[in-house]
Parts: C-alpha cells; sequence; structure tokens
C-alpha cells in the first residue's frame, strides 16, 4: 500500500531541500554576476586558470569534493579555524556548511551561463550605449542585465535543480542529521537501505515531478524568446 | 575647432592622423577601405582605449597627453554602420536612451517635431524587429542627435542599405544636414555620398591623412592619390534655372556658366542650391568650340595645371572654368599632341554631370 502522503521526518527533508537549494541559488546568481563578467570583459592569462578552477566541479567526483571540504570545515583545517577565531560555531555538519559545499560544488552551472550570456550581449551594443553616455555601471544595468534575463533564468535553473540531486558532497560534509542537514536525496537513500520502497517511491517520484515542471518551464521560456526573435 | 593628432597602433596597421578643421558643416572622411576611416571616428569616439596623442573638438580635450575621456563622458554621437539599436527597448525608447542621460536636453526640444522630421512617428511603440533597414538608420541616427552631441560621427551609414533606400535616406540626410549646426564626420567609400554631403574633405590613405580642408580646393589637388584615381571627381555648385524642354533641365554654376543636365526639374526646384558631381574621366579637351556635339556641355577653360605624374598612360589636368576648379583625365599623347601648357584657353566637353539632388 503506497503512503499518499509524506511522513513528518521526510516533509522536513524536502523542506530543507528546497531551502538549501534557494539559498544556494540566490548566493550563487549574486557571486557568479562579477565573476562571470570580469571573465567575459578580461584579457588577462590568468583568465584560463580561473576558468579551470570553476570548472573544477564538472569533473571532480563529489565526494572529493566533500572530502576536502571536510579537512577544510575542521576546527585545524583553513575555514573551521577561521570560523573558530572568529568564535562562530564550526559549519561542518551544519545546514551553513552545505550552502557552502554546494554553492561550490554548483558554481560552474551559474557562471557558465551567465559568461555567454554576457558574452551575446556583444561589445558593439556597449560602444553604442557608451556613446549615447551611459557609464560602464549604467550600461551593466540597462543594457547587460536585461539582454541576460535568459542566461539568469538558465542559471538559476540549472544551480537549483543541480543542488536538488546533490548526495555526495551533502553526505562528506553534513552527515543524516534530521531536521538540520538530512536533505531529500539522503532521505531517499536511507529509505532504500532500510528497504522502506514506497516511500523512497513517493520521495523520488515527487522530485520526479518537480524537475520535469522546472524543466518544462525554463523551455517554454526559452521557445517563447525564440518567437519573438523571429516574428 | 577640432583638432586631431593621433596615433594607434594595431597589427599590421598603424593610424597616424593629423589635422585640424573648423567645427562646423559636414566633413566627408573619404579613402579606400583599410586606409584608417573607422578607426579614425572610432579613435575621436574614445571607443580605441589604446590610442594616444590629442583630440580636441570645440575647445573640449578628448583626449591629451595625460588624460583620456572615457566614451561615455565625450559628447560624441556616433552612428554606425549597422544600426546596433538595442534589441531589448522599443523606437521610442531607443531614440531617448541618450536624451534620458542628459542632463538638460537644449537644441531639441520638441520631440514631436524631431520625430516627423525624421520620419518615424508611426513606429515609435513598435518593436526594433521588423524594422527595415532604412528604418532603422534613421532610429539610430535620432537616438545621437537626441543625445545632443558636441560632434556626429558617421561611419558608412548607408552602405548597408539597397539602392533605393540609400537614395531616399541621402537626400533626408542632405536637408538634415542644412539644418543643423553640430559638426559631422562622414565616413565613406562613396563619391557620390561625399561629393552630395561634404563641405570639407579629409583623404585618407594607409592610416595617414593625405589631404585636407575645403572640399572643392582638396578634390582639385592633381597629384593627389585621390585625383589620380579612377574614382577622381570635381563638385560644381550651381542653381537650378529652369526646364530646358522635356528631359533637360538648366543650372548656373556659381561663376555663371550654365550646364544642361539630363532630366526634368520639378517647379519645386527652381531656385534650388545644387551641386554636381563631375567625373575627372568624363571630361575631355578640345582646342577649338567644336560646331555640333553630342555632348550637352562645352565650356571655355583655362588650364591651371598639368600633373607631373602619369597614370597608365594618362594624366589629370586641373581646369579653371570661371566657377572654380575641375579635373579632366587626359591621355598622355592628348597632352603632347595638343600641347598643352599652363595657361592654355580652350574648351572642356563635360560628357555628363551628375545632378546629385
Amino acid at each position: 500500500m503506497l503512503p499518499m502522503t509524506l511522513s513528518p521526518d521526510d516533509m522536513t527533508a524536502f523542506l530543507i531541500t528546497l531551502k538549501l537549494a534557494a539559498v544556494t541559488t540566490c548566493i550563487l546568481l549574486v557571486i557568479s554576476t562579477p565573476l562571470a563578467w570580469w571573465l567575459a570583459t578580461t584579457q588577462t592569462r590568468i583568465r584560463g586558470l580561473i576558468e579551470a578552477l570553476i570548472a573544477l566541479p564538472l569533473v571532480l567526483p563529489p565526494t572529493v569534493l566533500g572530502f576536502y571540504l571536510l579537512l577544510a570545515l575542521s576546527p585545524d583545517g583553513v575555514i573551521g579555524g577561521f570560523t573558530g577565531f572568529l568564535g562562530l560555531p564550526s559549519l561542518a555538519f551544519s545546514f551553513w556548511g552545505l550552502v557552502l559545499g554546494s554553492v561550490i560544488y554548483s558554481l560552474p552551472f551559474a557562471v557558465q551561463p551567465l559568461q555567454n550570456g554576457f558574452l551575446n550581449v556583444g561589445r558593439s551594443t556597449l560602444e553604442a550605449s557608451a556613446s549615447l553616455g551611459a557609464s560602464p555601471r549604467d550600461r551593466f544595468t540597462s543594457i547587460v542585465l536585461p539582454l541576460s534575463k535568459h542566461a539568469y533564468l538558465t542559471a538559476a535553473v540549472l544551480c537549483f535543480a543541480h543542488t536538488l540531486g546533490e548526495f555526495g558532497v551533502v553526505l562528506m560534509i553534513g552527515g543524516n542529521i534530521p531536521g538540520e542537514t538530512r536533505v531529500l536525496s539522503i532521505a531517499i537513500y536511507d529509505h532504500v537501505e532500510s528497504i522502506q520502497y514506497q516511500n523512497a517511491h513517493l520521495l523520488s517520484a515527487s522530485l520526479l515531478v518537480f524537475s520535469v515542471m522546472i524543466l518544462l518551464l525554463v523551455y517554454r521560456g526559452k521557445r517563447q524568446q525564440f518567437s519573438v526573435v523571429k516574428a | 575647432m577640432i583638432e586631431i593628432d593621433i596615433k594607434l597602433g594595431k597589427a599590421n596597421f598603424l593610424l597616424d592622423a593629423r589635422f585640424k578643421i573648423p567645427a562646423f558643416g559636414v566633413t566627408g572622411i573619404f579613402g579606400p577601405s583599410g586606409s584608417g576611416k573607422t578607426s579614425l571616428l572610432r579613435v575621436i569616439a574614445g571607443l580605441e582605449t589604446t590610442a594616444q596623442g590629442r583630440v580636441s573638438v570645440k575647445g573640449r580635450e578628448y583626449l591629451k597627453a595625460d588624460r583620456a575621456l572615457a566614451a561615455h563622458q565625450r559628447r560624441v554621437g556616433f552612428v554606425f554602420q549597422d544600426a546596433r539599436l538595442f534589441p531589448h527597448l522599443d523606437v521610442e525608447e531607443n531614440l531617448l536612451f541618450g536624451r534620458r542621460r542628459l542632463r538638460k536636453p537644449i537644441i531639441i526640444n520638441r520631440l514631436e517635431e524631431f520625430y516627423e522630421l525624421l520620419g518615424v512617428t508611426s513606429l515609435l511603440s513598435r518593436d526594433i524587429s521588423g524594422l527595415s533597414g532604412g528604418e532603422q538608420q534613421r532610429i539610430a541616427l535620432g537616438r545621437a542627435l537626441l543625445a545632443e552631441p558636441d560632434i556626429l560621427l558617421m561611419d558608412e551609414p548607408l552602405s548597408a542599405l539597397d539602392q533605393g533606400t540609400r537614395k531616399q535616406l541621402m537626400s533626408f540626410l542632405e536637408e538634415l544636414f542644412q539644418q543643423l549646426e553640430m559638426p559631422v564626420f562622414y565616413v565613406s567609400h562613396s563619391s557620390e555620398e561625399i561629393a552630395r554631403l561634404a563641405d570639407q574633405l579629409v583623404v585618407m590613405e594607409g592610416g595617414q591623412v593625405k589631404a585636407c580642408g575645403d572640399i572643392q580646393r582638396v578634390l582639385s589637388l592633381v597629384d593627389s592619390d585621390l585625383a589620380q584615381s579612377d574614382s577622381s571627381f570635381s563638385v560644381i555648385n550651381g542653381v537650378v534655372q529652369q526646364s530646358v524642354s522635356d528631359d533637360v533641365t538648366l543650372v548656373r554654376s556659381e561663376g555663371g556658366q550654365e550646364l544642361l543636365l539630363p532630366g526634368a526639374a520639378q517647379p519645386g526646384d527652381i531656385g534650388k542650391q545644387v551641386r554636381l558631381r563631375v567625373r575627372a574621366r568624363d571630361v575631355s579637351l578640345c582646342l577649338e568650340k567644336p560646331g555640333s556635339s553630342s555632348i550637352l556641355n562645352i565650356l571655355p577653360a583655362r588650364v591651371v595645371e598639368i600633373a607631373e605624374q602619369s597614370q597608365r598612360g594618362s594624366r589629370t589636368v586641373r581646369l579653371d572654368i570661371g566657377s572654380g576648379a575641375i579635373l579632366a583625365k587626359v591621355s598622355d599623347y592628348s597632352v603632347k599632341h595638343l600641347k598643352l601648357g599652363q595657361g592654355m584657353e580652350l574648351y572642356a566637353q563635360i560628357k555628363s554631370a551628375a545632378l546629385l539632388n
């Protein structure tokens, strides 16, 4: 018999996952904007190096990333030492530790679409706006941002979806603390481990439906944008 | 005054341009492609950040040894070859983009009238996709003018348009320029556009300024590269007198010479100031006045100068026709045969003069 509602624990895991994905996406959009703009406009030689570093999470196994993060978050680690110095609680096995891990893990999914979006705006349009008296900041807000709307949507959806499905990094640095760091993917794993297939089903199915809905939304937006150009 | 003394190094190209020109009227910048015309405009507009030297427009130092104003701080209107309208804004928002960034508009106060003059009133709320090339260029021009710049730079604004639209826009520009008080730099490689629109001329080649000054004077320098080239031409100013018959119009030049041009004048054209372009290769010389000829215009002329250099067997000759000078291309053989020399009185046959309006 399939349970029709989520258990309170699973509901909590679902909400934590949504919160984690939303917070991560917001932070990523904010920090990726200057980073992507810099990458799209700079001429320096170290650009390739920075781009490679940002793309690293695409190829690195999440557990490897998680492992190093765990070391860094430990009281002797770089980040753990710093938070300890500031008198802050340790980030390891906490929600904000997960946020940090997710931000690093999903960084390329925010930076790359934005960088491409900014490049597509093109130098010629920016030159035209500069000759009309728009300062660099003005050009960014009145030309680049509106013309990169779709890039932002793509980046947001990719980051959100990618964080939603995250497993390896979370497991390494967050563990499985209900109400704090227990996210959907880990809850599903737990259910399967304890042979509670119905619960695993319900969670998996809701995640599946949710993901399909998001993607449909994005591709509809994309088609509309193209039809405007064609008209 | 507009004073330019700039250097810009690019991969296998060096722009090294120096000239001074009064800050009014239309200055044609003429030269073959790759001669640095566009780079010159880009340096003036501040779009080439590695340029060095001096750019001064009406006393404002855009570029000096120790400092360069950024593009948005210079008051330069730029009309690009491709209109470069902003795709996320409608026509009116595009037109007002620069004006909204002005502290206080002074020159253009009545927007409706300006839109009417520009011929864009019916387009204002339109999306920019779906506009024709001519409409896009009008909007780009309006957008630049509404920002009330010190100087308007136009980079081959008509070259991407079809022949019909081009003719239309040229007439429009000609009328507009007569009302415009700001100086215009107009880059083109079309002698027709230059002859029709420019009052002053800067001739460029290989990144350098070859000649600069009043258009009639510059065009009549027989030893210039331009005069030696096949596209060599002269400009005569005149006033439309009357239609002689259904298909011929009489034009009196500034010096009082009468010229007949093919095409009937419209009643509204009588008394209008016009410019004629005469190609040097369409002018031939006779020592005596030919009795009957199919050539409409045979004018008494005096040889002022003969080019020292011969180009593929022919030379450029400058003739005084009473109202400034025109150039003629004459073969070396004829120069010898007719014993052409300075001060000689003869007749110039103008095979065809193109009325430029």
